[in-house]
């Protein structure tokens, strides 16, 4: 009789639960791995700008030693932007000096100034940039564009 | 009676939803950091120049003046051409005479970024397209796989003449 019952007899065992205690913990790590990878932009933005397309592009390497340098429209003027404020023109070898004294001897020598600016800009403009630039040695400049394929 | 209230087991937290909560801080920053890779055109300005600097002589027949006006029209050495004319153009002075030539860029400040900007593309385009063709042939593969040196090498061998400050024809001397 007994071999009988147990041959219907189900078996009450349940499968073990998966331990998914550590998986916070996982994710966390690539929450952490994605902060510290996002390279957050710490100046706001205060001009309206379209960077124009080019295929010629390249990435632009070292973030450190970047300044960058926003023309685009603030209201009906064009306005020149340098990191977080706008700036007149002629100010810009005075902020890039106390930039540059800021920054380690040899982001100095890769000091970079990225151009971003609008499509519509007239290049008087962008040419009192460069010039104040070129002023202030800051010879490296990044004509900021978007890539497009040929 | 004591006792016995202090074998009790502390019930644990349920962590079930920490995975959650975590999931959601991270597509948040998944969404809202911009993973803005900045790309541009790298360029190289000369030097302000000094007083008592003398200009240099060039033959003219070495120089290509590029020229943008008012109306974002393109001309190069007086001839109205298109961008992909331009990158020919240059592509040809750069190849005969890979070290001495120059291109002379001039933009009327009431001419668009956008035009300056297709302008330099355009230029870049043609030294770009050199260096690919000698990376090919004398490399075997494109610029774009070349090591350091080798680009180091194929950037000496068709360097990049590009000049933005005004030029003064003079006559023959």
């Amino acid at each position: 009789m007994r071999p009988m019952k147990s041959m219907f007899h189900q078996s009450h065992r349940s499968v073990p639960s998966l331990n998914v205690a550590s998986m916070p913990d996982l994710i966390f790590t690539v929450l952490f791995f994605f902060m510290i990878v996002t390279h957050m932009r710490s100046d706001e933005v205060k001009v309206r700008l379209q960077v124009p397309q080019g295929v010629e592009v390249q990435k632009l390497a070292n973030k450190q030693a970047v300044v960058n340098i926003y023309i685009g429209r603030e209201g009906s003027r064009w306005a020149v932007q340098l990191n977080g404020d706008i700036v007149n023109p002629n100010d810009i070898p005075a902020h890039i000096e106390h930039i540059r004294g800021g920054l380690s001897a040899e982001n100095q020598a890769r000091l970079t100034v990225s151009l971003r600016v609008d499509r519509k800009a007239p290049m008087g403009l962008v040419s009192e940039v460069k010039r104040n630039l070129q002023q202030a040695y800051a010879l490296k400049i990044n004509y900021s564009a978007t890539e497009i394929k040929k | 009676m004591f006792r016995k209230r202090y074998r009790q087991q502390i019930p644990e937290l349920n962590t079930t939803s920490t995975a959650d909560i975590s999931f959601m801080l991270l597509i948040f920053f998944l969404v809202t950091s911009s993973m803005d890779t900045e790309k541009g055109l790298l360029r190289q300005m000369a030097p302000p120049p000094l007083e008592h600097e003398q200009p240099k002589d060039i033959n003219r027949n070495n120089v290509m003046q590029v020229k943008l006006d008012a109306n974002n029209q393109l001309t190069c050495d007086g001839k109205v051409v298109t961008y992909r004319q331009l990158t020919e153009e240059v592509r040809s002075l750069a190849f005969v005479n890979r070290t001495g030539h120059v291109v002379s860029i001039q933009a009327d400040p009431a001419t668009t970024y956008e035009a300056y900007f297709q302008m330099q593309d355009a230029i870049v385009s043609a030294y770009h397209d050199l260096r690919e063709e000698y990376a090919k042939k004398h490399y075997g593969h494109s610029y774009a796989a070349c090591t350091n040196d080798e680009k180091t090498a194929l950037n000496e061998y068709y360097p990049q003449r590009i000049s933005e400050s005004p030029i003064q024809e003079g006559g023959a001397q």
